[in-house]
């Protein structure tokens, strides 16, 4: 028959352009494309008659946008768009300029955008070829650059530039009040210093950098004064730290924000894993051969893994329940394994910081050796526990995704608890063990002949934390990644095909990352200069790191999905933050100041400055602040900010609702057009209509 | 469209601008990769029409294993040989860029996975679509078992009226709630 070869080629063909919203006479199309297959089978026939039905005088934009959107051949859309503008009616000389700024000032907004984000093309290229989980370990490292840089100026605004301003002239603010013993503090090196010697104390902050603005110790305790304005100093040093810490929070809150958002939209990952990995699985990015194959192996590896999951979850449905108790047992066993590991650890790098502090005061490399081992073995111990802790996971048998989860969780946990372990130390020997009235503390509540200026000792752990990280970071790139990718790409043996390229892992990658961040936020308080040297190593770290994945990395078989990751990036900093915030709150609030050093000595806490400064403001600040701090102003405050929230919930869960009531109708619709057809099919046999393509066009 | 060394017009380019998602400096870049596809004879036809075989020789769709499927959707040829003219091309790195929408490229996505050109995606469509991603070679392919649970499980979550087919609306609707889509379904010159 005619049709026949019509048929084959066109009759089946679906029009996607049908549904679109353009005025067209879809019948006619129908019967055009059974009578003529040359005619252009994807192009509607545009009725020239009427007028597109959006006809804004908001600007250019608003049409341009749509006809972007459109899913159509380029010819239509250029012959949409001069159809278009036929229609546009006749404009104002004001209303043509006043549309042509708002489209240049769009074209100056996008310029800009791409111009000022830090390092988008880099990302991007990352992104393209390693993927996404890849890109979101950059983009968490480029957002802690931002954050640590303005962290800097907010401090060098407040803290180090009055210092600087005010250094020679200023009143003392309290009364030297003390043993003559406590207030005696000279870092400045005696005599001749060996040459070398400028190398080590860079590297640990002691000699010429102690009594520098980088450390707590050198900035005083006086209230600059320059005609009719005073800056107090000691204040505005809290009150900056303070305010770094909430800002930082702020900030961590407001990603994780955008971040959640996109979480929740998605309604968590197990719902249609399958249909997500199939139809959004893969990257088009990919380029070259290698990578298409690895990427192939990729969604293989990952739909078997979903698949066996399935089957496993089945299998474990049906375990005896004595099989229960095993593995059950098993898994209690595993975990108490694990958290003595960790114990282990801890119980390590406490007796590592006691010996290294018995041992201060050594010269030579054997005493910079002594001075970074807790450090060295914090690093070794954040090496070895993890691969352990991979192995124990291995017994447990969660599911493949529970075990990357609870290995991640265990390793952020390792990392904190070895800082905190390395802070208890120092905590433990500079209050003699709690007991501030006993021994060495009784003095000056606080061990004044061991640390003298206990603040910059502690800032100058935090600084060799920083440093050290960062040579191991350096090291192991030069020493491990670059040689392992020289020898197995020119050694042909089958030993290093087995080992292989690096593999740029990106969960570990990031909580060394965390882990950086912490020291740096605990170290806030004592080393100002902290963030700006954060700075600089982040950025050299980016680097670095970008030139390792793109020489020596190959993609990861095991991805790391990339916007939920980004979520649990910014939950594991947070974690690391609340460790900070303690750590700084206990030191505000317990620990004496000392007194030979720093801006609060004499004061018998360093949070005392405020309710000594808030007595000399005027009478109707301080009574206007006790009324803010009152109970008439914060419980209707408190009430009104449970109002906003109940608000939020019911419109959340009005949403939810809406969601669900939407794919109950969607369901509805399909079952209808079911029915729809089977009628059809019904009156067309009743009425012995020859079955027409019209009927397959309906489906 | 032109000589060796041929510009496009700043009309053109400012048409593309608006009818594209594409920068200039993308516009323009396409236009330098495109014709180098050309021959000599062909670079002095207004529209030349480059064959596909031609097209896949492009680092960036060489190997893609949807690269036949890609040429073919974006394709104005009357043959339906999946050769593109430059506004093809644009039409396809449009689609595959930085900015576009997510309805456009779930759009295209559909259209490129619907292997037999009927509208919906069907077991046939969903098994080609499922090897092309896993790989063509035995090795690398599902076991029959296994490729019958996948696309049943695959049907039971996204076929939402029953009719055990996907269509256009429930593919969006799966796209929609993948947050990774958008920055995955990317080709950049």
């Amino acid at each position: 028959m005619a049709s026949d070869p019509q048929k084959q080629g066109s009759g089946k063909l679906y029009d996607y352009t049908e549904g679109n919203g353009y005025p067209g006479d879809q019948q006619a199309l129908r019967l055009r494309r059974i009578s003529s297959p040359a005619s252009s089978q994807n192009y509607p026939q545009f009725n020239w008659s009427s007028a597109p039905s959006e006809e804004d005088e908001n600007g250019n934009s608003e049409p341009h946008r749509d006809l972007r959107s459109a899913p159509l051949p380029m010819a239509l859309k250029r012959a949409i768009r001069q159809v278009q503008q036929m229609h546009v009616p006749v404009v104002s000389s004001v209303e043509s300029w006043k549309r042509k700024k708002t489209k240049s000032l769009h074209k100056l907004k996008d310029n800009a955008r791409g111009f000022l984000t830090l390092w988008n093309k880099s990302l991007q290229k990352i992104g393209g070829n390693f993927g996404g989980g890849v890109q979101s370990y950059f983009l968490f490292l480029r957002f802690l650059v931002v954050l640590n840089f303005v962290s800097f100026l907010l401090i060098a605004g407040f803290v180090l530039i009055p210092n600087i301003v005010f250094r020679s002239d200023g009143t003392s603010l309290a009364n030297s009040t003390g043993p003559e013993k406590c207030m005696e503090y000279d870092p400045n090196p005696q005599g001749l210093v060996v040459f070398y010697k400028y190398f080590l104390d860079l590297l640990s902050g002691t000699g010429f950098m102690e009594y520098s603005y980088l450390f707590y110790g050198y900035y005083n305790n006086t209230l600059g004064e320059d005609r009719n304005f005073s800056y107090n100093i000691p204040l505005a040093y809290l009150f900056t730290v303070v305010f770094y810490f909430i800002f930082c929070l702020i900030c961590i809150i407001a990603r994780m924000g955008t971040a959640a958002r996109v979480a929740v939209a998605t309604g968590g990952s197990t719902v249609a894993n399958y249909s997500m990995i199939v139809f959004t699985g893969w990257d088009y990015g990919c380029l070259g051969g290698k990578a298409t194959k690895l990427k192939q192996n990729n969604i293989h590896y990952r739909l078997q893994v979903d698949l066996e999951e399935e089957r496993i979850k089945k299998q474990a449905a049906a375990l005896t329940s004595c099989q229960k108790v095993v593995l059950y047992s098993l898994r209690v066993l595993m975990f108490l394994i694990s958290c003595g590991l960790i114990g282990a650890a801890f119980y390590c790098i406490f007796l590592a910081t006691n010996f290294s502090q018995q041992r201060s005061g050594e010269q030579g490399i054997l005493g910079l050796i002594f001075e970074y081992l807790p450090s060295i073995v914090i690093t070794a111990g954040n090496f070895l526990v993890p691969l352990l802790c991979d192995q124990i996971a291995l017994i447990e048998r969660y599911a493949p995704s529970t075990t990357v989860i609870m290995a991640l969780l265990r390793a952020v946990f390792l990392r904190l608890v070895s800082l905190g372990a390395l802070l208890f130390t120092l905590w433990r020997q500079i209050t003699c063990e709690g007991h501030t009235d006993s021994g060495a503390c009784e003095l000056c509540q606080y061990n004044h002949e061991v640390y003298p200026c206990w603040e910059t000792r502690v800032g100058q752990e935090m600084y060799k934390l920083t440093l050290f990280d960062f040579l191991i970071n350096v090291a192991v790139l030069v020493l491990v990644e670059f040689p392992r990718r020289m020898v197995v790409d020119n050694w042909p043996s089958k030993l290093a095909q087995w080992v292989g390229r690096q593999e740029f892992v990106v969960p570990y990658n990031v909580l060394s990352l965390v882990y950086g961040q912490t020291v740096v936020w605990t170290g806030a308080l004592f080393c100002p200069l902290l963030p700006l040297i954060n700075t600089i190593k982040f950025v050299i770290l980016f680097y670095c790191k970008k030139i390792t994945l793109f020489y020596n990395c190959r993609p990861a078989l095991k991805t790391f999905r990339s916007t939920t990751s980004a979520f649990f990036f910014l939950v594991v900093l947070l974690f690391g933050w609340i460790l900070a915030t303690a750590v700084m709150i206990y030191s505000l609030a317990e620990i004496r100041p000392s007194m030979g050093c720093g801006p609060f000595r004499f004061l018998s806490n360093i949070w005392s400055i405020v309710p000594t400064s808030f007595y000399s403001l005027s009478t109707t600040t301080q009574e206007f602040l006790f009324f803010i701090g009152s109970q008439a102003f914060t419980i209707p405050l408190f009430v009104l900010s449970c109002v906003v929230m109940c608000y939020f919930i019911a419109l959340a869960s009005v949403y939810g609702k809406n969601v669900a009531l939407l794919r109950a109708q969607l369901k509805l619709e399909g079952r209808d057009k079911q029915f729809l057809v089977k009628q059809i099919a019904e009156l067309s046999r009743q009425l012995q209509i020859p079955k027409h393509n019209g009927v397959q066009d309906c489906r | 469209m032109g000589t060796t060394a041929s510009k496009l017009g700043k009309d053109l380019l400012s048409e593309y601008q608006e009818l594209t998602f594409l920068t200039k400096q993308e516009i323009l870049c396409a236009h330098k990769r495109f014709t180098e596809l050309l021959t000599k004879d062909e670079k002095d036809l207004p529209n030349a029409r480059v064959p596909m075989e031609r097209i896949l020789t492009l680092p960036e769709l060489k190997s893609n294993p949807f690269r036949e499927r890609i040429c073919h959707v974006f394709s104005t040829s009357e043959d339906k040989d999946g050769s593109l003219t430059f506004e093809d091309f644009l039409d396809l790195l449009s689609a595959f860029s930085d900015s576009a929408t997510l309805e456009i490229k779930s759009h295209y996505a559909f259209r490129i996975f619907d292997f037999d050109d009927d509208g919906t995606l069907d077991r046939g469509d969903l098994e080609k679509l499922v090897n092309c991603l896993t790989g063509e070679t035995d090795d690398t392919r599902l076991t029959p078992e296994e490729m019958r649970q996948l696309i049943s499980n695959i049907l039971e979550e996204s076929d939402i009226d029953k009719d055990g087919t996907v269509n256009l609306s429930e593919f969006q609707h799966v796209i929609s709630r993948s947050p990774d889509f958008v920055s995955s379904f990317k080709i950049v010159l």
